[in-house]
């Protein structure tokens, strides 16, 4: 399979990994795509959290773009998906709708010539998804049912009520004021109150296929259900398939597919700085505190406000003044309701011998219904006395195409195959919302109930985006031993300006199989396929936003009046975002094919960035910045994959497969004359990593008195934070007790790239061993050389009246007891000093390298020879466990629950142990 | 069944061919969004786009990304609180404002990089306006006199917002004798294209003198060209107000004074202190304040009542509460749980200011200035210029109406100008307390000859404090968790955010910052 037809896999001279569908069956997944984790070279699927529905991080080859996006386009059955966020209130993966056991394969097209034919929407690569469709023969029945246990892989180490009241009367003392933390009737874990403890998941698929000369079928049901790591976290999804195609007459194949599905997520309030999110609230909660109050009238621990969880017998309000997290979770309700539709009907004339035409016509069509609710009492709705809020996000996107493909061989060796065509596609997404606060009464917390509220709110509005492309390709080979293709793609798109908005995507590629020479056919029994392949192609990156070159003005009004303001910059020179895709490749079988490798170099070269060029702010131009066509970014690597036959006698078969992708990009040249770009952790600097860490260097505490020392932007001048005065001091190790001359720690000359947020190496090693009746398989993750700003860490070391973790016993107590020289003496109510919670600080730096055991399964089938006479084929019983072994030196939940290199305050993701059966008749 | 595929295949063939086409493809427009070119060719859209520049000064965009998400940067609630937390009289009780609180702000520092982000981004709408507006009157989309209506109020928020600005990223205009140290940009061309951000962004601070006087003119233009009349949209009054407020910084008492007398007659105190505040829409008092709406205002993490009121972030500081020249039984202490005209309101024994009433639905309205203000600038200048009796008319005239027994309460003489001065300052202090006015007095005094304020005065512990500190009756003497800083300190001034320096090669950053 490759774009817009198929080819032999011999024939192809581009970077291709495929993954079969058998290789993942019984996986337990909110998507199929975390799925995919580890199984290809070039392929990196992060899910951050252990949330349902969020959806993961999908790279090939790292990151292609700075500004625009960076997620690869999914095409299934031939139709680009909706693969992002499909609406409502809780997390909606638009990959989580698909049932993983209707996909027969995926292809991952990684390099330019095999994704040239996407053109403008290939710079970050393409997957191919190809669903399962009937084959000739008897009705097959097939049912595959899974059960689960999910748990957290991790939670935090929090302090105990004893060590908590230690602590934070200590943040008091050493500051001169009475204690703050007092009573200890209770030692109440938090943390507990968010996360659930063996979440139950199940999934069951029955599917009926077959065919006859002339009609083949397939028809499947699925049903899954999850609950999550997180409490009220949950999803539910029923889909139903179908697959029919029919030969009316022996040159005319007529067909189509239909999948629907529903699809409910329950979800919450993660925020990673909000106060009722769920992780963020339950690490800072006081351990000497309860969860519930008979006395107080909603059974729950509340403040005498009722604005906050209550204090108990502290002399403060919790630090942040956070909502009782048990309270908020039971209480509110964030949900998304997706009913999707992906259909597809096509027909396929072989108008002459070698030539045929197919025209395709796809729908997706998400239909996502929203309902959130705030309580009133408690929590985030009590500010506005409760809120209500529905809306609907109806996304329809349509794909025509029409693909002539001619294959003929001449004179025996020489092989020619060309394809043409136009595809066609627009999409209109409009949603709706309508809001309701100050509810009448908490009894309304089903729906929006009409005037059962005080104050109504709507909105909504609708976007348009469409592509035309026309494409070529040709492709031939001469006696198997040569090889060249050349596609070329003119794609146009409503994004950008008339006169900018159509651009040609060429790509080409050449390869020599070795093996098919005749100097080597002695050696054909060693060396099957011995091809060297290179390929170059330019192709673009359409996520750019909807109209980013108009200049446009916003709805903006003055309380209730109508307003309208300046909110887009216009630039209508705005043109493609390209990128120069160059692979060289080597593709060998060995030994009878049992052993093939692959070997990739791969140079991604983008140019015409569509980059925000930041603006002067005192200039007011709508968010100081102009989308303009400046930078550049390199990136490079070398990808390798390997797969043995190990071993294939009757009852014995072992396969082992490794893959391994080494990986660097570079930012070459950024706007205004390559002025830094600045996040609040990240930074974009030429020459550097895209997104590296930027920060503060830690030193340490200073012995003699307590205070965080830091390095100056010179890397020796060092600076301590006085405690006392928030003010900074000079410091000397070797005369620490005295407070040097007034210094600074300054935000625009003291920071610098602490660390590379971009893993530089990845890859995944695979087992698959079947002996007589029984199989084993494995699959082990690693990825490494990127650095982590452990921000949550930083959180549970909060100085407030707030619970910490238990790294904070290692701070810093008397000249004689400096504890582990990292943690600074406590000071109360004074975190964004003693943390440095302004910028990322080495303090709070650490490496994200690990190896994980991602999934080992034991199945066991029951011999043919019993079953048979019972009218079934097949009966495999298998056990699964994800995620149970990490070996890591990172010290937060899991070193891939990161963005941008930064972790903070995520839901642990989950490990799961899982139970399956698959019976086919 | 052949006839069923038939079908289906000439169904494919339409769909397929149909709306293929490049103008149903490709020449889309925007469905959510006016052309910027479109803002001003109608009246309508040209009131709208009034109202538009309004919306920048309620609520902003902070950090959101959005064009309504803003935390009420500049005028509609930050500078209330920025305003209220570098100043000694409130006490930050939780971590919202403790880099402005504890001085502990840096050139990233969210609070003061959005005052000046917000505070342009509200001077270039008002900039387009006053170009949009003047091409529609040439284009005789509307008419000259509705157009100067218009143009008067885009240049008094031009001016109060720079004037804002100054206050904040300069020193105060009696630094250097004329005023000639570093001030900021004075931004007066709309920028909307490409050119004009290249010429406007030559432009380097201008001095203090200058930022001055231009807000000075531009309010002199406001004060001619506006005819409306209305509290939540800048008048002509407003103007007037506003200029008594710049003079007094420029430490022109006369023209205090006389900008002062103009709103003789025009505005009357209240007589119970807390009605401006009760009735924020509709009261003798108010001159200028914002529309705040159910529907959009600055939301849960800024607006005033949440933010004062039902969150609790900021306290009333022991320091201004415990001093004695504020009485015991001064109607701006009052506390009632049923009447709605109560000024204070007690949390476990903490006191939080109840000026700001709707802490559900954050309707209401930012006060910037209102007539009190303009009583005690006029008072304060009297008084300074060696006019006893004005001044101590003036100033009792604000302070007796919060007197339990003015008869007997209130102030008949001073022993001298210090001490008239003081008592005029300290009752700014009360009056004013959490109005976002202190920063703004601490600014222009110092190096005062008469009330000098050196630098940032010592504070009160960040946190909760004890609810004995609130005990009445001896003044607060300590203990001071957060140190003064000195008026020389650089941290006086606010920095230039590190954004605008990388984008700016034009833009100096204030002394000491780096």
């Amino acid at each position: 399979m490759v774009g817009y037809g198929t080819q032999r896999k011999s024939d192809i001279t581009s970077s291709i990994s495929k993954i079969g569908g058998s290789d993942i069956t019984g996986l337990v997944t909110p998507s199929f795509a975390t799925q995919l984790a580890g199984r290809a070279a070039g392929v990196q699927i992060t899910q951050q959290t252990g949330i349902l529905g969020q959806a993961p991080r999908i790279r090939i080859r790292g990151i292609a773009s700075v500004n625009s996006g960076t997620s690869p386009l999914i095409v299934i059955d031939g139709m680009p998906i909706y693969s992002g966020d499909v609406g409502g209130y809780a997390d909606a993966s638009g990959l989580g709708d698909l049932n993983p056991a209707d996909i027969e394969s995926y292809e991952v097209l990684k390099d330019g010539a095999a994704t040239a034919i996407y053109g403008s929407r290939a710079a970050n690569g393409v997957i191919l998804i190809t669903t399962k469709k009937g084959k000739k023969g008897t009705a097959k029945v097939s049912l595959n049912s899974v059960y689960g246990i999910a748990n957290a892989v991790n939670t935090f180490d929090l302090l105990k009520t004893a060590d908590f009241i230690t602590i934070s009367n200590e943040k008091r003392t050493n500051r001169g004021q009475a204690p703050w933390a007092i009573g200890n009737t209770y030692d109440t874990d938090w943390q507990a109150a968010v996360l659930n403890k063996n979440a139950g998941q199940m999934d069951h698929t029955l599917s009926i296929s077959g065919g006859s000369d002339r009609t083949l079928y397939y028809i499947s049901g699925g049903y899954a259900t999850q609950d999550g790591i997180a409490k009220s976290n949950s999803m539910t999804r029923l889909n139903m398939k179908t697959s029919l195609e029919h030969k009316m007459l022996s040159w005319l194949t007529l067909g189509g597919g239909l999948t629907v599905s529903q699809t409910n997520y329950d979800g919450l309030n993660t925020g990673g700085n909000s106060l009722s999110g769920n992780i963020f609230n339950a690490m800072r909660q006081l351990p000497n505190t309860p969860i519930y109050n008979t006395n107080d009238p909603t059974g729950y621990n509340l403040s005498s406000n009722g604005q906050w969880v209550g204090q108990w017998d502290n002399t403060d309000p919790v630090g942040d003044n956070i909502s009782n997290i048990a309270y908020v979770l039971d209480n509110n309700v964030l949900r998304s309701k997706i009913k999707r539709t992906l259909a597809n009907i096509f027909v396929s004339a072989d108008i002459i011998k070698g030539l045929n035409y197919r025209m395709q016509a796809s729908v997706d069509n998400p239909n996502t219904t929203g309902f959130l609710y705030y309580n009133p009492v408690h929590g985030d709705g009590s500010g506005v006395n409760g809120r209500l809020q529905n809306r609907t996000d109806d996304l329809l996107r349509w794909n025509v195409q029409h693909i002539l493909n001619y294959n003929k061989v001449f004179q025996a060796k020489h092989s020619l195959g060309v394809t043409a065509g136009a595809e066609f596609q627009k999409e209109r997404n409009e949603s709706f919302i309508a809001i309701g606060t100050g509810l009448l009464d908490k009894f309304y917390n089903q729906v929006l109930v009409s005037n059962a509220y005080e104050v109504q709110q709507s909105g909504g509005g609708a976007t348009e985006i469409g592509l035309m492309s026309y494409i070529g390709r040709v492709n031939y080979n001469y006696d198997q031993k040569y090889f060249g293709q050349l596609s070329v793609r003119r794609d146009g798109i409503s994004k950008l300006s008339p006169e900018q908005r159509w651009n040609n995507f060429v790509g080409y590629s050449v390869g020599w199989n070795i093996a098919n020479e005749s100097f080597m056919k002695d050696m054909k029994d060693v060396i099957s396929q011995f091809k060297l392949r290179y390929s170059f192609s330019a192709v673009g990156n359409t996520e750019i936003g909807t109209y980013p070159y108009l200049g446009l003005a916003i709805a903006s009004p003055y309380g209730t009046l109508n307003g309208i303001a300046f909110n887009q910059f216009g630039n209508d020179a705005l043109t493609w975002e390209t990128s120069n895709k160059t692979d060289f490749g080597i593709d060998a079988g060995l030994f009878n094919d049992k052993l093939n490798v692959t070997f990739d170099y791969f140079k991604n070269d983008i140019d015409n960035l569509v980059f925000e060029q930041p603006v002067a702010p005192s200039l007011g131009v709508p968010y100081n910045k102009i989308n303009k066509n400046i930078g550049k970014s390199l990136s490079q690597g070398y990808e390798f994959g390997i797969n043995y036959d190990v071993l294939s006698s009757g009852t014995m078969k072992w396969t082992v497969g490794a893959n391994l992708t080494l990986i660097k990009n570079e930012i070459v040249t950024l706007p205004n004359n390559g002025a830094d770009i600045l996040f609040t952790n990240n930074i974009l600097r030429e020459g550097e990593s895209m997104y590296a860490l930027y920060g503060y260097n830690y030193w340490g505490v200073n012995p003699a008195n307590g205070n965080p020392v830091y390095y100056k932007g010179d890397g020796t001048t060092l600076v301590q934070g006085n405690l006392a005065n928030s003010v900074y001091y000079k410091f000397d190790p070797n005369n620490p007790t005295v407070l040097g001359e007034v210094s600074s720690l300054s935000a625009a000359t003291d920071r610098s790239i602490i660390g590379n947020s971009q893993p530089k190496y990845f890859g995944g090693f695979t087992s698959k061993l079947e002996m007589n009746s029984f199989d084993l398989s494995f699959l082990v993750r690693f990825s490494g050389g990127n650095k982590i700003f452990n921000a949550t860490r930083r959180d549970l070391l909060n100085q407030n009246l707030n619970n910490n973790s238990t790294e904070i016993l290692g701070r810093w107590q008397s000249p004689t007891q400096v504890g582990d020289g990292v943690t600074p003496r406590l000071w109360a109510s004074s975190n964004t000093f003693v943390n440095l919670t302004s910028a990322p600080i080495t303090r709070f730096l650490e490496d994200g390298d690990f190896i994980s055991l991602d999934n080992v399964s034991l199945g066991y089938s029951i011999p043919k020879s019993v079953i048979k006479n019972i009218g079934i084929n097949s009966i495999r019983a298998y056990v699964q466990a994800q995620n149970f072994v990490m070996i890591t030196k990172y010290k937060g939940l899991n070193p891939e629950m990161e963005s941008t290199g930064v972790d903070l305050n995520g839901t642990p993701r989950a490990k799961i142990v899982s139970f399956g059966l698959n019976v086919n008749f | 069944m052949k006839n069923i595929f038939k079908y289906l295949g000439v169904f494919i063939f339409v769909i397929g061919f149909n709306s293929c086409t490049e103008d149903n493809i490709l020449n889309l427009s925007p469905i959510n969004n006016i052309s910027v070119d479109q803002s001003f060719k109608t009246p309508s859209l040209i009131q709208s786009s009034i109202n538009g520049m309004y919306n920048a000064a309620a609520i902003g965009s902070y950090n959101s990304g959005t064009a309504n998400g803003g935390r009420g940067y500049i005028w509609g609630a930050a500078f209330v609180q920025q305003g209220d937390n570098r100043g000694e009289d409130v006490v930050n009780t939780a971590t919202f404002y403790q880099l402005t609180y504890t001085a502990t702000y840096d050139p990233t520092t969210a609070n003061n990089v959005y005052y000046w982000i917000d505070g342009y981004r509200l001077i270039n709408r008002a900039n387009l306006v006053i170009e949009g507006v003047t091409g529609a009157v040439k284009d005789g989309v509307i008419t000259k006199e509705i157009g100067d209506n218009y143009i008067g109020q885009a240049k008094f928020l031009r001016a109060i917002t720079h004037f804002e600005l100054a206050v904040h990223f300069a020193r105060p205009f009696n630094e250097t004798s004329g005023a000639t140290h570093l001030g900021i940009p004075y931004r007066d061309v709309g920028v909307d294209t490409q050119t004009e951000i290249d010429s406007e962004v030559q432009k380097k601070r201008n001095t203090v003198g200058e930022v001055y006087q231009k807000v000075i003119a531009d309010l002199n233009d406001a004060e001619s060209l506006i005819t409306s009349n209305t509290l939540t949209y800048a008048s002509k009054n407003a103007a007037i107000a506003f200029k008594t407020r710049v003079y007094l910084h420029m430490r022109d008492w006369a023209k205090v004074i006389s900008e002062g007398k103009k709103l003789d007659g025009k505005y009357s105190l209240e007589a119970n202190p807390g009605t401006p505040f009760l009735n924020s829409y509709s009261n003798k008092e108010s001159i200028f304040s914002l529309l705040q709406a159910a529907t959009l205002n600055p939301g849960v993490n800024a607006a005033l009542a949440s933010q004062y009121k039902r969150r609790t972030l900021v306290c009333i500081s022991p320091i201004i509460w415990k001093d004695t020249d504020w009485l015991a039984d001064d109607k701006r202490r009052f506390e009632s749980a049923s009447d709605p005209l109560a000024m204070v309101f007690t949390l476990s024994g903490r006191k939080y200011t109840n000026k700001y009433k709707d802490d559900v639905n954050n309707t209401d309205a930012s006060p910037i200035i209102r007539y009190a203000e303009v009583v005690l600038n006029m008072a304060e200048a009297y008084a300074r210029t060696d006019d006893a009796v004005n001044g101590l008319a003036l100033l009792n005239n604000v302070r007796n109406r919060s007197l339990a027994a003015p008869a007997t309460q209130a102030y008949t003489a001073f022993p001298n100008k210090t001490a008239l001065v003081k008592a005029i300052l300290k009752e700014r202090r009360i009056e004013f307390l959490m109005e976002g006015r202190r920063w703004s007095d601490i600014h222009r005094l110092q190096k005062d000859d008469i009330a000098p304020i050196d630098g940032i005065p010592a504070k009160v512990a960040n946190g909760n404090p004890a609810a004995a500190l609130f005990t009445l009756g001896t003044p607060y003497t300590g203990p001071y968790g957060v140190a003064a800083i000195p008026g020389s300190d650089f941290r006086v001034l606010w920095p230039i955010p590190q954004d605008e320096l990388n984008a700016n090669p034009n833009m100096e950053q204030n002394p000491g910052w780096k």
